[in-house]
């Protein structure tokens, strides 16, 4: 007769390795998650007041005009003379202005019916040439 | 006779096996009650630029406008002559507010050139026009 005692088996499922996976999910997440960061052209207005535009008064010389039309075509209107210029010229153009004259203003005068990306594409141009005094208009 | 008795040595343990389940349990927590403030804005095609700087988000207040020249600001749509007060609101609640257009590449400069006067009025002189990179 056959008096074995049965054996039992307690099943299990290892969880040892469970936190494993869990910090592991986390550092990937954590890695390939992005957040939205905004990025864009920085710009300091005038101020609206009329004492404050008053006290400047700049000198012709030190103003270098940049116009733009609806069409989004250029015209670059120094103290000298005026010339018209394509996009891609206009940094290298700015560049030499403005190592020439480190007071020199840009003003960047856009018609109000051009797009707004032509004006983000002279202001971009512009900030890469190193142009630190900036002022926006309209025409 | 000296009796010489064993020493019985407590073992001391910190049950780990349920560690896991906690982390998962917080991290579930977390995941379920956290809320992203999401802005709507309107749809718009943000322009490319190379020279972009990042803006701090902590500072920054978004201005949507959109091709057709609607503006919104905090998912609210506003004419331009409102523009001021409401930045005007912002700049008492953080001096260093920065407010950032997201403007479609197509609007016309006019709009843009209306609202930046109104920005001036409100004294939140701090603008930042928001690109793309350009590749």
């Amino acid at each position: 007769m056959n008096l074995r005692r049965k054996r039992r088996w307690i099943g299990g499922i290892p969880t040892a390795s469970m936190s494993d996976i869990a910090f592991l999910l986390l550092v990937f997440f954590l890695s390939t998650t992005r957040f939205d960061i905004k990025k864009g052209l920085g710009l300091v207005l005038p101020p609206a007041s009329e004492e404050a535009t008053q006290k400047v008064r700049l000198k012709e010389e030190n103003i270098t005009k940049i116009l733009i039309n609806k069409e989004g075509q250029i015209l670059l209107r120094t103290f000298d003379g005026e010339e018209e210029i394509q996009m891609n010229q206009l940094e290298a153009k700015v560049r030499g202005i403005v190592r020439e004259n480190p007071d020199m203003v840009i003003s960047l005068k856009t018609d109000r019916k051009a797009k707004y990306q032509f004006m983000v594409m002279a202001l971009d141009r512009l900030q890469a040439a190193g142009a630190e005094k900036i002022s926006l208009s309209t025409n | 006779m000296v009796k010489i008795r064993k020493k019985t040595k407590a073992e001391t343990l910190i049950p780990t096996a349920s560690m896991s389940d906690i982390a998962f349990l917080l991290l579930l927590f977390f995941m379920v009650s956290t809320v992203f403030v999401r802005e709507r804005g309107l749809k718009v095609n943000l322009p490319k630029a190379e020279k972009i700087e990042k803006i701090p988000r902590n500072h920054s207040a978004t201005i949507y406008v959109s091709k057709s020249g609607m503006i919104s600001i905090d998912d609210l749509e506003v004419e331009i002559p409102d523009v001021q007060w409401i930045m005007q609101k912002k700049y008492f609640d953080d001096f260093n507010v920065i407010a950032c257009f997201r403007t479609d590449r197509d609007t016309n400069y006019g709009v843009m050139s209306d609202i930046l006067n109104q920005l001036r009025y409100a004294n939140t002189l701090r603008v930042s026009f928001e690109a793309k990179l350009k590749r």
